[in-house]
C-alpha cells in the first residue's frame, strides 16, 4: 500500500550523482500526487497519507546531460517534522514548497516551512514555490503567492497534478530545478538565473492557458 | 468483516451528524460522488478469502475449543496467536482479540459530543487521514457503509486522544485503529486502542517522534548481531531507518498489500512484547537480503525496495525468525549498541555539517563573505536599491550644482570681507 515509485521504469543513469530534492508542505496539499505525476506521468487519486518519507527517482535530460532527481516526498504532519527534520534536510540539494490554492491555511503555513528550511539547510539551495490543485476554485490570491515567492527569491508555479494538460507544467517545475542544480554545480551557487528564465519561458509558451509559470 | 450491518445500525444520532460533517469536508478532496462511485472498487488492498487449508482447519478447531472454555488462560491465547496461522480468521479474532488483551468490550463509556470532537486540535488532521484511508476498506463495500465506518473511525481515534490528553495523534495511528474497527467493532476497538495507546504505542504518541526515531535504531543493532554483512552494506549506503517508520507506527498495516497478512501480524503483535515490530522489521530485511545486495549500494534504491513489501512473502518464517532473534538478542542486550550508534550518528552529522560549512566558506568569494557580515536590515532589496539610486542622484546633482554656482558664491563673503577689510583700512 505504500506508494513508492519504482526506479527501473525511468531511464537510469546510475553513474550520475542524484540530486536530493525534498518536497514539503502541509498535509493534503498534494505532495505525493505531484511527485507521482512527475515520476510516473499519471494522476493517482485516493492516495493515502504519507508516513515518514517516500523516495522516488527520475532522470531528465538537460542539454544532453542526464540529471538524476531523487524526490523525497515527506509527511505533512507537523510532529513528523519536529524530530525527522535532520533526516529530511540532510544534504538536500533543492526544496519544493507546495501549498494548496484552495486552502488559505496551507498558504499561511508556508512561512513556517521556509523558516524550517532556513534553519536546517546549510547551503543556499534552490527553492521553488508550487500552488497545487489549480483546477479548483482558487481561494489563495495569485498576487499574494507571487509576493511571497518574490520575498523569498524563488520561482513560482501554479499547477494541478490532476489535469492531464498540466503535465507539462509539473514537468517544467522540475526542469527549472534541474537547470538550477546543473548550473549551480558548474558555477558558484545561485548564478545564471537567465538560463533558467529563458528555458522556462519556452515551456510557458507551450503550456495551455490554465497552467501558469511565473519566473523572475 | 461479517459485522458491517450491525455496526452501521449501531450508529447513534451523534455519529450520523458526523457523517454529514465528514461529507462536507471530504467534498473538497472527492468532489464528485457520482452513482458509479457509490461502490468503491479501487482498493489495492487484497481481501481475497482463501479456503482454509488443513493446517488452518486444525488451528481453527484448537481456537474453538479454547473459546468454548471460559477459563482458557492468557498464555494459551498468546501461544495460539503467535504460532503458525495465528488466529486464522476474523470471526475468531472478533472474540479472541479482546481476550488476548484482557479488555472488556461490554463496558462502554459515553461518546464525547460532536462539539467536543470537532473542537479537538487534531480533528482536522484525523478527518484528512481518515478520508484518505479508502484502501483499507474491503472492495465492493457500499458507499454509505464505508462513510459510516469512516465516521466511526474518526470518533474512535478522537475518543482515545480526548480521554488521554497527553497522547498525540500521529499519521498512521488511523491505520492501526481501522484494523481493530473492522475486526472487533466500535466498542471493543475503543478498549483495545485505549490499551495499546497507553502501552505499546505510547512512545509513538509523545509530542515529538524522538523516542520513535531512537527505537528504529534497534533494527541496525540487531542486524549488526545477526547479519553483519547486510548491516555494513546498508550502513554504507546510508539507508537510515526511515523505511521502517511506517512499519513500526502502523504494525505494517500501512505497508502490506494483503489484508490477511495485516491481521496475521496483528495476532502476533498483540501477543508479543511492544518492541516486537522492530524484530519483525529486521527479520523482513534479512529475508530480502539478496534483493538488497542486488540493488546496489544506494540509499534511494534500497529505501524504495524495502518500502515496497512484496505480496507473497512467507510471513510465518519471518515471524519465527523474529522470535528467535528476540530470544537471543532481547532489547536490553541491544541497548548499548543502539546508544552507541545514535551517538555516532549525531557526531557524524555534526562533522558533516562543519565540513559543509567550511567548504561553503572556502567557495565563497570575498564579497559574499563581506556580504554575510552585513546585518540583515542593511541588505539591498529592490526598493532600497531604487532609494539608493535616488539618493545618489540627489547628492550628485547637488554637488554639480555646488561646483557650478556654489564656488562663485563662495567668493562673495570672502570678497565682502576683503572689501570690508579694505574699506576699514
Amino acid at each position: 500500500m505504500s506508494s513508492n515509485g519504482t526506479i527501473r521504469n525511468t531511464s537510469n543513469n546510475q553513474d550520475a550523482h542524484p540530486y536530493k530534492v525534498i518536497v514539503v508542505g502541509d498535509s493534503n496539499v498534494g505532495k505525493t500526487t505531484l511527485t507521482y505525476r512527475f515520476c510516473e506521468g499519471e494522476f493517482r487519486d485516493k492516495i493515502e497519507a504519507t508516513i515518514g518519507v517516500d523516495v522516488r527517482k527520475k532522470t531528465i535530460k538537460i542539454d544532453e546531460e542526464a540529471i538524476v532527481l531523487q524526490l523525497w516526498d515527506t509527511a505533512g504532519q507537523e510532529r513528523f517534522r519536529k524530530s525527522m527534520c535532520p533526516n529530511y534536510y540532510r544534504n538536500a540539494d533543492a526544496i519544493v514548497f507546495i501549498y494548496d490554492v484552495t486552502s488559505p491555511s496551507s498558504f499561511t503555513s508556508l512561512k513556517k516551512w521556509v523558516d524550517e528550511a532556513d534553519i536546517n539547510c546549510l547551503f543556499d539551495v534552490p527553492r521553488v514555490l508550487v500552488g497545487n490543485k489549480c483546477d479548483h476554485a482558487m481561494t489563495v490570491s495569485r498576487d499574494a503567492a507571487l509576493k511571497f515567492a518574490d520575498q523569498h527569491n524563488m520561482p513560482f508555479f501554479e499547477t494541478s497534478a490532476r489535469l492531464d494538460s498540466n503535465c507539462d507544467n509539473v514537468e517544467s517545475i522540475f526542469v527549472t530545478l534541474a537547470h538550477k542544480l546543473k548550473n549551480g554545480r558548474r558555477f558558484s551557487p545561485n548564478s545564471n538565473p537567465d538560463v533558467v528564465t529563458l528555458t522556462a519561458t519556452v515551456i510557458d509558451e507551450t503550456s495551455n492557458q490554465r497552467s501558469c509559470c511565473f519566473l523572475f | 468483516m461479517e459485522n458491517f450491518e450491525s455496526e452501521v445500525s449501531s450508529l447513534d444520532d451523534e455519529t450520523t451528524c458526523l457523517v454529514n460533517s465528514v461529507n462536507s469536508v471530504s467534498k473538497k478532496d472527492e468532489p464528485s460522488f457520482s452513482d458509479d462511485d457509490r461502490i468503491d472498487t479501487r482498493s489495492e488492498l487484497k481481501f481475497e478469502t482463501v479456503v482454509e487449508n488443513e493446517g488452518e482447519k486444525a488451528k481453527r478447531k484448537q481456537i474453538e475449543t479454547a473459546l468454548s472454555s471460559e477459563c482458557t488462560p492468557l498464555l494459551t491465547w498468546k501461544s495460539l496467536a503467535i504460532s503458525r496461522f495465528g488466529l486464522v480468521s476474523d470471526d475468531l479474532r472478533f472474540t479472541a482479540w479482546p481476550l488476548l488483551l484482557e479488555v472488556d468490550p461490554s463496558t462502554d463509556e459515553k461518546n464525547p459530543s460532536l462539539q467536543e470532537l470537532s473542537d479537538h486540535p487534531e480533528y482536522n488532521q484525523v478527518i484528512l487521514d481518515v478520508n484518505r484511508s479508502l484502501k483499507r476498506f474491503p472492495p465492493g463495500i457500499p458507499y454509505e457503509r464505508r462513510v459510516a465506518l469512516q465516521d466511526q473511525l474518526t470518533v474512535l481515534i478522537l475518543r482515545v486522544i480526548i480521554k488521554y490528553p497527553h497522547l498525540r495523534y500521529y499519521q498512521g495511528y488511523h491505520d492501526v485503529a481501522i484494523t481493530f474497527l473492522l475486526v472487533v467493532g466500535e466498542a471493543a476497538a475503543f478498549r483495545i486502542m485505549e490499551k495499546l495507546s497507553t502501552e505499546n504505542l505510547r512512545e509513538c504518541m509523545e509530542p515529538t517522534m524522538e523516542k520513535t526515531d531512537y527505537r528504529l535504531n534497534y533494527i541496525y543493532a540487531l542486524l549488526y548481531n545477526v547479519d553483519r554483512d547486510l548491516h555494513d552494506f546498508m550502513d554504507k549506503a546510508g539507508v537510515g531507518t526511515m523505511f521502517a517508520l511506517p512499519w513500526y507506527l502502523t504494525w505494517f498495516g500501512h505497508s502490506l498489500n494483503q489484508y490477511k497478512d495485516v491481521v496475521r501480524l496483528y495476532d502476533y503483535f498483540l501477543a508479543t512484547p511492544p518492541l516486537m515490530p522492530l524484530y519483525v522489521a529486521t527479520a523482513l530485511v534479512i529475508f530480502r537480503r539478496d534483493e538488497i545486495f542486488a540493488e546496489g549500494c544506494d540509499m534511494a534504491s534500497i529505501h524504495c525496495l524495502l518500502s515496497k513489501i512484496p505480496d507473497n512473502l512467507d510471513f510465518e518464517t519471518i515471524l519465527i525468525d523474529a522470535m528467535r532473534y528476540y530470544e537471543k538478542y532481547p532489547p536490553e542486550k541491544l541497548e548499548k549498541l543502539v546508544r552507541k550508534r545514535v551517538e555516532k550518528e549525531a557526531k557524524e552529522r555534526k562533522k558533516n555539517e562543519q565540513m559543509a560549512r567550511n567548504r561553503m566558506n572556502r567557495q565563497k568569494s570575498l564579497w559574499v563573505r563581506f556580504h554575510n557580515c552585513i546585518p540583515g536590515w542593511l541588505h539591498m532589496t529592490r526598493r532600497s536599491r531604487l532609494g539608493l539610486v535616488f539618493a545618489t542622484a540627489t547628492v550628485v546633482i547637488g554637488y554639480l550644482y555646488y561646483i557650478k554656482y556654489g564656488i562663485e558664491m563662495q567668493h562673495v563673503p570672502f570678497g565682502r570681507l576683503k572689501n570690508s577689510k579694505s574699506s576699514g583700512e
